[in-house]
C-alpha cells in the first residue's frame, strides 16, 4: 500500500483547483496538494476540469514547489469506457501524477492490481460513513478514504484508528440534504446520453446522471424550491436543506482526532476566494503543528459560495 | 418444467407484516433502511425481528433482514445483534446496501447468503466482481442502469439480478430528516410523520418525501415489459412497497403474481382488470424508471396515460 501522500507529524492540506490559475493560487497559499479532475473523467462540472495539456502544466508548477497533485476520476466508467481510462492512468503516471481519486469500487481494484504503486484515494462519492467502510476500501487497495465534514469527532476519532489507511476529512464542505454518492435525483427528471469522443463506439456521458454524468451534469433540483404537500393539500414551499460545513476555529480538534489530510471542496472556486480558504486552513494547521492557539476567524459560518461557484 | 421466479417486497415492522396479506410473494425483506428511529424497526427491535422472520417462514416464504444504506458507527453494534438474531432464527439471506456492513457480514456469518442492494452502488461488472469476492450471491444494481447494462453485468459476473419492478424507487437518502422541522406545526411527531402522505412537487416533477430520503413520485412499472425481463434471462423481481398499504402491498403483488405466471409460461395478454388496479394505486403515475436509457420519470409502452395518475383525491391538488 503506497503512502507516498502522508507528510509525518503533519496533517496534510489538501485543496481543489479548477484551472491552472486556482493550483497556482492554492500552491502558494500554502496547499500541501491538490486535486484536479481530469476533463470528461470527473464529477463537479466543466469548470473544474483540465485538459491534458493544463493538467501537464499544473503538474510542473506543483512538483517544482515539491508538492502534489491528484486527479480525481471519479465518474462511474462503464466497461468500454473503464478499458480506455485504465489505459490512460498509465500516462498520467508517466506524466508524474500523485495519486487518482475514484468512485467505483471495481475501478478502485483493477486499478491496484495493474498499478501496485499509485496512491489511491476512495473519493467522498463512495459514501464512507463508518470505520468498516473504511476498513472496507483499504482491502480494496486504497492508500486514503475521503470522508464527509459532518461526522463527529467520536466518529473521526474511531475511524482514524482504522490501521493501513490515511483519514481524509472533505472538512469544508457544502452538506447537501441528500448524502454524497446517493443522489440520483437529477437524471429522474432529465438523462441525455452523449457521445464521448475519447471512447470509441460505446462512450456516452449520462449527462444528468451525477455518477455517470462527468462535466456539468448536475443542475441542482435541490437547489430549486418544491412545494410541499400534505395530504394532496400544499403545506408550504421550501428549498431541500443544505448548509455550509467549515468548522475551522475547531479544526485542532479534528487534527487531535488523528485526521491526516484537511480536504477542502471547492473545484469550482475562483483563484481569488481559493486563496483566501487555503490560507485560513493553512494558517490553523500550521499553528497546531507548533502547538499555538489557531487564529480566530471571524467569519467562521461560511456561505455555501465559499464552495460552490453561483450557490 | 415452468421456470421458476420470486417475487418479493420490503416491510419495515411487525404492525405492517402482520396486517399484510403476504400470500403474492415468496420472499420478504424484513426491516427499514432509511431510519433506526422508523416506527418500530425490526432492526432495531430484536425480539419483533425473531417473531417477524418465525411469521414469515412460517407462511413457507423466504426471510430475508435488510440493513441499513448509511449506517454511522454507533449504528452498527445494535445492526450485529440484528444480524446475530436473524441469523439464529434462521434468515435465508441478508440485504447489504453499505460496503461496510458488507464487511462485517463477511467476516461474522461467512455462510450467510448476501443480497446486495440498490443503494450500494453497484454500476458495473467490476463492482460486482468485487462484491462477489465478498460474499454475493444476488445484486440489484444501482437504479440508474439500463436493461441493456444490467444483462452485461449478469452474464459477465454470473450473479442474479433483482429487479425492481414496481413501486417508488429510492431517488436518495439523508442523514437529516426535514419533516422534523414540522412536528409542532402539524401536532404530528416522530415516528409518525415520515408515514404521512407527503410528496414534494415542482411543476411535471415530484418526489414522495420518507424523511430521510426521497422515492420518485411516479411508480416504477414494468408490467407491460415482463415478458421481455423473463425472455432476458431475470427472475428475481421487487415490489417496493415499504412506504405503501397493505393494500397496495397486496393488489400490486396479486397483479405481478398472475403477470408473471404467464409470462414465464410463455402465455400473452394481460387482463384489462390488471392494468386498472396498478393505476388505481399510482398517486402521481407511473414510469419505467431507467430501465430503457430514458430519465426515470418516463414510460414506454403501449399505455401512454399511464403516466397520469388515475387516482383523484376530493379537494386535492391534482399532482
Amino acid at each position: 500500500m503506497s503512502l507516498i501522500l502522508h507528510r509525518a507529524d503533519a496533517p496534510i492540506l489538501l485543496a481543489p483547483a479548477g484551472d491552472p490559475t486556482a493550483a497556482v493560487a492554492a500552491l502558494e497559499s500554502g496547499a500541501d496538494a491538490i486535486y484536479v479532475g481530469l476533463k470528461g473523467w470527473s464529477r463537479g462540472g466543466a469548470k473544474g476540469e483540465l485538459t491534458s495539456e493544463e493538467l501537464q502544466e499544473v503538474l510542473s508548477v506543483a512538483h517544482a514547489r515539491s508538492r502534489r497533485v491528484r486527479v480525481a476520476l471519479n465518474t462511474i466508467p462503464r466497461r468500454a469506457e473503464r478499458r480506455y481510462l485504465l489505459g490512460r492512468v498509465a500516462e498520467l503516471i508517466g506524466w508524474g501524477i500523485d495519486g487518482v481519486i475514484v468512485n467505483d469500487p471495481g475501478l478502485l481494484a483493477e486499478l491496484r492490481a495493474r498499478y501496485p504503486a499509485l496512491c489511491i484515494t476512495a473519493s467522498i462519492g463512495c459514501a464512507a460513513m463508518n470505520e468498516a467502510d473504511v476498513a472496507f476500501y483499504r482491502d480494496l487497495g486504497a492508500d486514503a478514504v475521503v470522508l464527509p465534514g459532518t461526522l463527529s469527532l467520536d466518529e473521526l476519532r474511531a475511524i482514524a484508528q482504522v490501521p493501513d489507511v490515511m483519514t481524509e476529512v472533505m472538512i469544508h464542505m457544502v452538506e447537501e440534504f441528500i448524502l454524497l454518492g446517493k443522489c440520483w435525483m437529477p437524471s429522474y427528471y432529465r438523462l441525455n446520453p452523449t457521445p464521448l469522443a475519447e471512447v470509441h463506439g460505446e462512450g456516452n456521458r449520462l449527462v444528468g446522471s451525477m455518477k455517470r454524468g462527468g462535466a456539468g451534469v448536475c443542475f441542482k433540483v435541490c437547489e430549486q424550491p418544491w412545494g410541499l404537500y400534505l395530504d394532496g393539500q400544499q403545506v408550504t414551499k421550501r428549498l431541500l436543506p443544505s448548509r455550509q460545513i467549515s468548522p475551522i476555529n475547531d479544526l485542532s480538534d479534528v487534527l487531535d482526532a488523528g485526521v491526516d489530510v484537511v480536504k477542502l471542496q471547492g473545484r469550482s472556486l475562483s483563484s481569488t476566494l481559493l486563496a483566501r480558504l487555503v490560507g485560513r486552513y493553512r494558517a490553523s494547521i500550521d499553528a497546531w503543528v507548533d502547538g499555538k492557539a489557531a487564529p480566530a476567524f471571524e467569519e467562521f459560518q461560511l456561505e455555501p459560495s465559499w464552495t460552490v461557484a453561483r450557490r | 418444467m415452468t421456470r421458476s421466479f420470486e417475487l418479493n417486497t420490503t416491510i419495515s415492522n411487525l404492525r405492517d407484516l402482520k396486517a399484510s396479506d403476504l400470500s403474492p410473494y415468496d420472499a420478504i425483506y424484513l426491516g427499514n433502511i432509511t431510519c433506526r428511529l422508523y416506527e418500530a424497526n425490526l432492526l432495531e427491535h430484536p425480539d419483533d425481528l425473531r417473531e417477524a422472520i418465525a411469521v414469515v417462514k412460517g407462511q413457507g416464504k423466504r426471510a430475508y433482514v435488510t440493513s441499513y444504506a448509511a449506517p454511522r458507527n454507533d449504528f452498527l453494534p445494535k445492526l450485529r445483534k440484528a444480524l446475530a438474531v436473524a441469523v439464529e432464527a434462521g434468515i435465508d439471506a441478508v440485504e447489504v446496501h453499505n460496503l461496510g456492513v458488507l464487511k462485517i457480514v463477511h467476516e461474522t456469518h461467512p455462510g450467510l447468503p448476501v443480497h446486495i442492494g440498490g443503494l450500494a452502488n453497484v454500476y458495473t461488472d467490476a463492482g460486482a466482481e468485487v462484491l462477489k469476492r465478498f460474499g454475493a450471491m444476488r445484486i440489484t444494481p444501482n437504479y440508474e442502469l439500463s436493461l441493456e447494462e444490467i444483462g452485461q453485468i449478469q452474464r459477465q459476473v454470473g450473479l442474479p439480478m433483482e429487479l425492481l419492478v414496481h413501486g417508488k424507487m429510492p431517488l436518495g437518502i439523508s442523514d437529516y430528516c426535514f419533516l422534523l422541522e414540522y412536528e409542532e406545526a402539524w401536532g404530528i411527531k416522530c415516528p409518525d410523520l415520515c408515514q404521512q402522505d407527503l410528496f414534494l412537487k415542482q411543476g411535471d416533477w415530484a418526489m414522495k418525501s420518507i424523511g430521510k430520503g426521497v422515492l420518485s413520485g411516479r411508480d416504477v412499472c414494468m408490467f407491460e415489459h415482463l415478458p421481455q425481463l423473463v425472455a432476458e434471462g431475470h427472475d428475481c423481481f421487487r415490489i417496493e412497497a415499504v412506504s405503501e398499504s397493505p393494500a397496495y402491498r397486496l393488489e400490486v403483488g396479486r397483479v405481478y403474481r398472475e403477470a408473471l405466471k404467464r409470462a414465464v409460461a410463455g402465455m400473452n395478454g394481460m387482463e384489462e382488470g390488471w392494468w386498472n388496479t396498478l393505476r388505481s394505486h399510482a398517486r402521481i403515475g407511473l414510469c419505467n424508471g431507467f430501465y430503457f436509457g430514458k430519465s426515470g420519470m418516463e414510460y414506454l409502452g403501449v399505455r401512454p396515460e399511464a403516466v397520469a395518475s388515475a387516482v383523484r383525491r376530493p379537494g386535492a391538488d391534482a399532482i
